[in-house]
């Protein structure tokens, strides 16, 4: 087994928001009755503030500062989806726990079992290459290590390390000197230790084992096996679920349609993850905008063909957001999937270009049918009705095939034929008399005649049997 | 034209693309020797936006691209048309030969959503032609949609009235379309890149 363990330091930060803000701004927690700083953003940090840093002074240094809550089940939900985004290079996945003590708050961590996938993404620096490429474009800070055990690549990841380790003998002596602060204990445990003088994990592991396990607990000892392999650590693995259902909850409710890309992105980019992972795609899923007042609005996005391009999948949910009109501020975001199917220019390689222009086609179709509407996107097909009018309708370009005779027809038909006064005597040629309906109540008595104006147009115009007025119904353009 | 004077980027890229080996512009004939003749390519160019401006509806400025709008949707590409005035009737476009398979409507109303829609099917490789009546269209908005024809390898024909003849427009090819006494189609040409305009043929309907 080789793990890469990608942890999370500004997960508490990171689930509740996903663009880089100017303003610094911190997330806190209250533990008793002090409330502290968990974790701030780079601004944040550029003006001295700190994770772990009493509340009150930090105010005290800046503030203007935005304090944010802490809030565990974003980040459990923001964990759970990268997890599922992880998939796509991994078999197994674990999901690390989520600790509600301030010191270990920034460790959050995910493992991945790459020893399997190597040979699959073609080596060690490809996978990490790819990995991290993608993990960057869903814009969360992160920081790895590899390592033969789970804490033990926990422990690289944390300390910065970024080095991949591979043999058990290597990672004993790689975290000798690696200070006990940084294992992966109750907070207490280590500042007991340093207080007694062990400073390094090379001094703890050369005291007496009973002595430790007496004084800190059996946990120490069984944690120290654990690190360095000596004992095996079962953990339940992150099970892929059948379908994909996913939420952001916002810090804050997000009013502009701008603003909500950002999240959307994001959950975009690990919803391909999850169908790169499933290794399918799909051709609808659906967005819904939670609100706090009103109902959820919900956000069909179809696709003429299956696909998984987050890239392809935004454009499309833009287009419908912007037309969408909110009814109000948003406070999360679900997407949500049922129903997968294979991509089909996935396979272009192995078929004719003809593959590959339909399947721009419908992209480009999707594209338009978004941002105009359904209906505003349509062919057009004869239909065999001697009313000129009824003798077309929208269509499907797919369903037009037939096989009509049809005499010769202008080519511009108006949608309503117009009433007309006809001054002088036009010539008229290519008389034709149109009978037709009275069965379904349509019934029409004309005649139509071709007409020239003065202007060079030509006109298809009928007199109206029944009253003798006369009509424009179209242009031989 | 040498390299030291393509004043646009436009021109450069084509020149520099010339240079290179490829396969020539597809070009659609027109189905009129005569017009052929004044077209640059001896037809409807791929990669390059044409401007059509009637006097008035009806004078046969659809049927001019029949034959070759026909033979687009007979290969694997379409044909759209983005905001037509009118009904496209279908009875009649069948008798043109047009296979309606490839055949679409695009009803974008607004004039932004009209050449959105334009650049976005002209950007396509699907789309072997695209007809667009836009609501007004600027000396830019021209040449965003020449840049699409180009990217997609599509014609673009874009109709305008015809008091548009007396600007200019950076499109490639610029034909006024009137009647003569006789009622033939009559075409001036305002502009053609590669060929001398001032021109003006008949075009028998």
């Amino acid at each position: 087994m080789l793990w890469l363990c990608i942890t999370l330091p500004q997960l508490p930060l990171e689930a509740l928001q996903c663009e880089q803000s100017e303003r610094p701004t911190l997330v806190t927690v209250l533990a008793g009755s002090v409330r502290s700083v968990v974790c701030c953003n780079p601004a944040a940090e550029r003006v001295g503030l700190k994770p772990e840093m009493n509340f009150t002074t930090a105010l005290a240094i800046l503030p203007e500062a935005i304090a944010l809550e802490r809030r565990l089940s974003a980040e459990q939900a923001a964990l759970e989806r990268l997890a599922t985004w992880a998939y796509q290079f991994s078999g197994t996945v674990i999901l690390g726990e989520i600790f509600n003590d301030l010191q270990r708050a920034r460790s959050t961590a995910l493992w991945l079992e790459i020893g399997a996938s190597l040979r699959l993404f073609g080596g060690f620096r490809k996978l990490i290459e790819q990995l991290e490429t993608e993990l960057r474009k869903l814009s969360y800070s992160y920081q790895l290590g590899i390592a033969p055990t789970l804490e033990g690549s926990a422990l690289l990841a944390r300390t910065g390390v970024r080095v991949a380790i591979t043999t058990v003998a290597a990672l004993r002596a790689r975290v000798e000197t690696v200070s006990v602060n940084r294992l992966n204990l109750d907070p207490w445990i280590p500042q007991q230790l340093q207080t007694v003088g062990v400073q390094t994990v090379g001094m703890l592991v050369a005291l007496p084992r009973d002595g430790v396990a007496k004084r800190f607990g059996p946990e120490v000892c069984n944690y120290l096996d654990r690190l360095v392999g000596a004992a095996p650590d079962p953990r339940p693995t992150y099970r892929l679920p059948p379908q994909y259902q996913a939420r952001f909850e916002f810090e804050a409710e997000i009013h502009s349609t701008e603003a909500l890309l950002f999240p959307l992105r994001r959950m975009l980019r690990e919803f391909v993850g999850f169908l790169r992972a499933r290794d399918t795609g799909v051709q609808t899923f659906t967005l819904r905008f939670i609100h706090r007042d009103t109902v959820a609005t919900v956000l069909n996005i179809g696709l003429s063909m299956p696909d998984r391009n987050s890239d392809r999948f935004l454009a499309l949910a833009r287009e419908r957001l912007e037309h969408a009109a909110l009814p109000s501020a948003s406070v999360a975001l679900e997407l949500s999937a049922e129903e997968f199917a294979m991509p089909t220019g996935l396979h272009i390689d192995m078929l004719s270009g003809a593959t590959e222009q339909s399947e721009e086609l419908g992209h480009t179709i999707d594209r338009l049918v978004a941002r105009l509407g359904e209906t505003q996107v349509h062919g057009v097909k004869a239909v065999a009705e001697h009313r000129p009018e009824d003798s077309w309708a929208t269509a499907d370009p797919q369903d037009t095939r037939q096989h009509l005779d049809f005499p010769d027809r202008p080519l511009w038909l108006l949608p309503e034929p117009k009433p007309i006064q006809l001054s002088g005597m036009p010539a008229l040629t290519g008389a034709e008399r149109i009978e037709s309906g009275w069965w379904d109540g349509g019934d029409v008595r004309r005649d139509y005649f071709i007409a020239r104006t003065q202007q060079g147009s030509t006109l298809w115009i009928y007199k109206d049997l029944s009253d003798g007025s006369w009509h424009l119904h179209g242009f031989w353009s | 034209m040498s390299l030291a004077r393509a004043e646009k980027l436009e021109q450069l890229a084509r020149l520099c693309r010339n240079g290179r080996e490829g396969p020539p512009p597809r070009v659609e004939p027109s189905g009129s020797a005569n017009l052929d003749a004044v077209l640059p390519g001896g037809g409807w160019q791929a990669g390059t936006v044409v401007e059509l401006m009637p006097v008035s509806d009806g004078i046969g400025e659809l049927r001019l691209l029949m034959p070759a709008l026909a033979k687009i949707t007979h290969s694997e590409r379409h044909v759209a048309m983005i905001a037509p005035p009118y009904i496209p009737f279908a009875p009649a476009l069948l008798r043109h030969g047009l296979r309606l398979e490839h055949f679409w409507i695009i009803r974008a109303q607004s004039a932004a959503d009209i050449l959105w829609s334009a650049e976005q099917t002209l950007r396509c490789k699907s789309f072997g032609a695209v007809l667009a009546w836009p609501q007004a269209i600027r000396d830019r908005e021209v040449r965003r949609l020449q840049l699409a024809a180009e990217t997609g390898d599509s014609i673009g024909f874009v109709y305008r009235p015809p008091s548009a003849a007396r600007e200019s427009s950076p499109a490639a090819v610029r034909l006024r379309l009137q009647t003569d006494a006789a009622g033939q189609l009559n075409i001036d040409v305002v502009k053609c890149r590669g060929a001398r305009a001032g021109m003006s043929l008949a075009i028998a309907g």
